[in-house]
Order: structure tokens, then sequence, then C-alpha cells
């Protein structure tokens, strides 16, 4: 027997699936892939419909308050140009990254694979179908358009982005999203109060988190502080807020500040609903960052005392970066679902995209229709294709961090 | 050389006291790790701290640093006695460079990353400059072209040599290793040994745990041998490894020679 014949067997290698080497092998595959899976969905649907009497009519004449709520219609430009804003610092920020690693990787010889376009499509494949379905639904060819636009404009600045090695491109990404937030709410628009649909639930989220991570990461270092009254506040603040269901949180919101401040000060509901989800997140942020301070040995510590780094310096430039690395694939399920329990907010009559679904099936031309399975599974939809999405990237992430290795 | 080989004399020093060890008691939950530890370096003096596991040695070099507190008695380095005050423990710990057996790099930082960062943050040297000394200490353990690399690509010697690199980079008085060798492969040890023997060459001051018993034959003025939380015998390797006098000098040397 020759030594090559006792080679052992080997599991199957995780190489590319047949979807993968047969679908999305180039990123025209891909996207054809996608947009033709999209136009089979609104096939079956349709088939469906005609079957089984369904209507999407419904749908189709509601998409703007599914979408935006109430945004008034001679508005609408205003979400666009927010859309657009978004899709630049999106594709700046994913290109920063793309730069950054490929530098770093360039410098100490880590093996670096660039994201093809392919990869970008494969990724994003869900979204890119779920808004092929919602551009069926629209009765102009302008939303198509638009779409295409800001498609554009995200891919220009995620180009340039990765030829940017500078830090300003970070401030670049902070100033986009500025403008997103500006173009709706400033010069004559609308404010978060009024804002609805899909929309809210994705305000609410990335607003809840971006304000509960400062604070969570305030509370998992007073969590740990020498000082018994900051740890004690802490504590309790993290221990109660988690010990109490979030709708609670969310009514506590609504009627506690609505009756503990006067009418002149007081904040607008959805102000309230911010704020409740921005207390209720920052004690889980606290937690998640304390389980990751944990993971983080304690030589590091010592390593950073021994060359005489004050305490603060060690937490900041040593301690806290490794952290909070160990915190990302934990705090992007956190994010998921919070992304889904922002429809709670529908119990205090928020028009976000769950409620807009429920109420859509009173107006005068489908009521009594029974069309909630239509309307629901519609809602459904877009919050697991958001979800789905976030839950791979989060996997790829932690795959690619090496979480669980070290 | 001023010693003579009477043992227990933990006082002798070669060049002014730069340490000063003075009955220093250390308890862990009731556990006395230290008892009664009397210990004097003098400058450009290599010490060598010897002894059975659990003896107190790694305890007593962490005292110096104050990464542990000591519980009784002084502990005084270049002038400085260690106290609850947090700006002498600081002053100390700029003077004394310290090695794990760990390494215990930081990960997420590069290699020049590693040394230049308490220069830069501590002493506030510029970029340029912290860097420039970076890699003369890269050169002179014998990895400049790894400098950018993260330490998790590098083997384990190489990362003990960066963390000396780091440790010199603070320009310090006293580098004090604890078990530097222990976690290595048997292959790397050498190139971390020869990095320690060219430091000490350099006059550097040192205080060394190890069980590496040629690097103390070596290099060491003396060898201090602890077993249970004291110090049992103090001597110079010729000493130590041809007429020690203690029971259990003898006994801990017949079993690791």
């Amino acid at each position: 027997m020759s030594l090559e014949t006792v080679r052992p067997t080997l599991p199957a290698a995780p190489g590319p699936s047949w979807a993968r080497r047969n679908l999305f092998n180039t990123w025209y595959n891909g996207l054809l892939t996608t947009v033709l899976g999209g136009l089979l969905f609104a096939g079956i649907w349709l088939g469906a419909r005609a079957v089984a009497g369904f209507d999407i009519t419904i749908l189709e004449v509601n998409l703007r308050l599914f979408m935006v709520g109430e945004f008034p219609r001679d508005q609408l430009w205003r979400p666009w140009l927010s859309g657009g804003f978004l899709a630049a610092a999106i594709g700046l920020a994913a290109g920063l990254i793309q730069a950054g690693s490929r530098e770093r990787a360039a410098r100490s010889g880590l093996p670096f694979t660039p994201t093809t376009p392919r990869d970008v499509v494969r990724r994003l494949a869900p979204v890119i179908g779920l808004v092929v379905v919602l551009l069926l639904l629209t009765r102009t060819i302008t939303p198509t358009l638009l779409t295409v636009v800001v498609a554009i404009v995200g891919i220009v600045f995620n180009v340039s982005g990765r030829r940017l090695h500078s830090r300003w491109g970070w401030v670049g990404v902070g100033a986009l999203v500025v403008a997103g937030y500006l173009s709706l709410a400033a010069f004559g628009g609308v404010g978060w109060e009024d804002w609805g649909g899909l929309h809210l639930n994705v305000f609410l989220t990335l607003a809840g988190l971006l304000f509960a991570f400062p604070v969570g990461i305030l509370l998992a270092l007073g969590r740990r502080s020498a000082l018994p009254v900051i740890r004690a506040l802490s504590v309790t603040f993290i221990e109660v807020v988690r010990g109490v269901p979030l709708i609670a949180v969310l009514l506590f919101g609504a009627f506690a500040i609505g009756f503990l401040l006067p009418e002149e000060v007081r904040p607008s509901q959805v102000t309230r609903m911010l704020i409740a989800i921005t207390a209720f997140e920052a004690a889980y942020v606290a937690e998640v960052i304390r389980g990751g301070l944990q993971a983080v040995p304690h030589g590091q510590t010592e390593a950073a005392q021994s060359l005489g780094l004050p305490g603060r310096k060690t937490m900041a430039l040593v301690v806290m970066p490794q952290a909070l690395r160990a915190s990302i694939p934990p705090m992007v399920g956190q994010f998921i679902s919070l992304y889904k329990d922002t429809t709670l907010v529908a119990i205090l009559g928020i028009g976000e995209l769950l409620e807009t679904s429920f109420v859509v099936n009173s107006q005068p031309d489908f009521l009594g229709k029974g069309l909630f399975v239509v309307t629901l599974a519609f809602a459904g939809l877009i919050f697991w294709v958001g979800s789905y999405t976030m839950s791979r990237e989060a996997r790829r992430l932690e795959r690619r961090l090496g979480v669980g290795e070290r | 050389m001023t010693d003579n080989g009477t043992y227990t004399d933990a006082t002798k020093a070669k060049g002014e006291p730069i340490i000063e060890v003075i009955g220093v008691d250390k308890f862990f939950d009731g556990f006395q790790a230290l008892k009664d530890i009397n210990l004097r370096v003098g400058l450009q003096e290599v010490v060598v701290v010897i002894g059975p596991s659990g003896s107190g040695k790694s305890t007593l070099i962490r005292c110096i640093n104050r990464l542990e507190k000591h519980d009784r008695g002084r502990v005084v380095v270049d002038g400085i006695e260690l106290s609850d005050d947090v700006k002498r423990v600081q002053e100390v710990r700029r003077e004394t460079g310290m090695v794990f057996q760990q390494f215990n790099l930081f990960p997420h930082l590069t290699v020049i990353e590693n040394i230049t960062l308490a220069p830069r943050q501590v002493r506030h040297v510029p970029k340029v400059e912290a860097e420039e000394m970076a890699m003369q200490l890269l050169r002179r353990v014998g990895i400049p072209e790894q400098a950018n690399k993260y330490p998790g690509q590098l083997s384990g010697g190489q990362q003990q040599r960066v963390a000396i690199a780091r440790s010199l980079a603070m320009k310090p008085k006293v580098m004090m290793f604890d078990e530097p060798t222990s976690a290595l492969d048997p292959e790397m040890i050498k190139e971390v040994l020869d990095a320690m023997v060219e430091l000490a060459r350099g006059g550097m001051t040192m205080i060394v745990v190890t069980h590496e018993m040629g690097f103390a034959r070596a290099v060491a003025d003396r060898i201090v041998f602890m077993d249970a939380g004291q110090i049992v015998e103090v001597g110079t390797p010729e000493h130590f490894f041809t007429n020690p006098i203690e029971d259990r000098t003898k006994l801990f040397l017949s079993q690791i020679l």
C-alpha cells in the first residue's frame, strides 16, 4: 500500500455551495438570480392571489404608509434624498473598512480577501429581492429610477471609500448620516414625532442603539467601579431594567414621563419611546460589554500597568478595544432583537410598520375583507429580510474576528 | 564581586542599592505567601530567584512593582517607597520593566505599536522618535522584520522578545522577569535567554525568576533560593552549585539538576 492511499478521509470542505457556484458565480449573475428570484416570488404571489382570491391592492395603495407612514405626499422627496445620503454613508463606511483592512494586511502580511461585487450581491440578496418586490408594488416608474440612483450613489461612495486612507473619511460618514437626518427634519421638514412605517422602526433601532451604546459603556464601567455609590447605582439600574419587560419600560416612558413633566417641556410620544428604548438597551449593552471586559485576560491589565500606563489609559487603550471587539457578535444579536422589538411601540398607537399592517385593514375599501394575512405576511417579510441579513453578517464578522477561537 | 558565599545574607549589594525589600509579609486570604523577606539589589546586579512552585518567587517580584500589595514591611525602589499613593506606584512602574510568563502582548496592536504605546502615552515621546527607538530595540532582540506584524502571527520566542523590547522602551532602571521561558517550546528558549544575557552584559539591573539553571550559572551575580514564602539561602552561583549549605536547597537542587 502506498502512502498516498492511507490519507484520512476529510469531511467535505466548506467550499462554495451549489447556489454559490451556479447562481452567484459573478456579480451580474448574482444580481440576475436575485432579480429573477424576486420576479418569481411576485409571480407565485400573483398566482396565489388569482387562485385564493388574495388581493394585494391593499399593499399597492398603502405602500407609502408601510414605508414612511403619514409622510406628506409633497414632501416625499425628503425620504428619497435621505435614503441617498444614507446609501452614501453606508457605501463609504464599507469602503473605508475595506481600505483599512487591506492596508493592515499589506503591512502585517495577514491574508486579505477583498470583497468583490459578487460577494456584495450574494450577501445582500434578500434585501435586493425585497426591493424588487417593493418596486413591483409601485405604480409609476419614478421609484424604480430613484432606487437605481440611490444604489449608484452608494456604489460611487463605496468605490471612493476604498481609495481613501484618511481618518477624515469617517468624519464624512458622520456628516452624511447627519445630512440624512436633516434632509428629513430640517428646513420645513417632518420631525421624527410624525414619522411612521418601516422608516420609524429603522430610526428607533439605529437611534436607540446609537444613544444606548455610550450609556452602556458607562454603566459597564460603573459596575466595575471602585466607588461603591457608582457601582450600586449602575447595578441597580441594570438589574431593574433587565428584570422588566420592554413593554413595561415603554409604558412607563409613555405615561410616567408624560405625567411627571409639565406640558410645555413634555416630549412627543416618539421621543418618549426613544428615551425608554435607550434606557432599556443601555442596560443590555452594558451587560454585553461587561462580558467583553471579562473576556480580556487580566494579564493585559497587568502588562499595561507594569509599563506605567495610568488606569484610564489602560482601560481606553488596552482593555476596552479588546472588550469591544469581543462584544461585536452579541451586540449584533441585540441589534436584531431591538429591530423587531420596535414594533412594540404600536401599543401606543404609533404608526410603525406592524401597526400600519393592522390599521390599513380598517380602510373603507378593505374593511372586513380579511386581508390581515396579506398585510401581516408583508410586514413579516420585511422584518425577516432585515433580521436575516444582519444575523448572517454577524456570523461572518464572528468568523473574521476569530471570536470563539482564541 | 563582593559576595563571599555567605548564605542568608540578602543585604550584600554589588553597586548602590536600587531595590530594597525590608521585612515584607504578604497574605492571600489567610495564606502567607511571603514571610519576612529581606532583599537588597544593587545597581547593575543580576539576581536570579529560584525555588519550587508556590514558594513565593513571583509574588516577591510582583510586590516590587506593586502588581501585588505587600501587607507588612517596606519596599523601596530607587528611593521611592511604595504605598497606596498612586503617583508613587506609577513612578516606580515607569522605572521597572516586567516580562511575564505569558508574554501579555497587546493582541490588537502591531509589534511596533506594542512597543511605542507606553513611551508615547506615558513619556510623551513623539511618534517618529518612539518608532525609531522601537526599531532599535527590535534590532537588539533580533526581529526588526516583524515590526508591523500582530503578536498572534509570531512564535512564542519572538513574542517574548517583543515583550522584552516593549519593557525596555520605557528605559527602565530595573528589569524583572517572571519565568520568561516557562511557556516556551524548548527550541525557542535559547533565543529569549540570549536576549536576556545580552541585556545583563550591557549592565542592566535584573531580577529573574526562572528554572533555567544554565542561565543562572552563567549570568547571575547572586542566586536567591526561596521555599514556602521565605528566602532560604543566598549566594553566588559557584557557592550554590558546588556547596549549598541548607538542606532544603540541597534537596531542591538534587531534584532539578
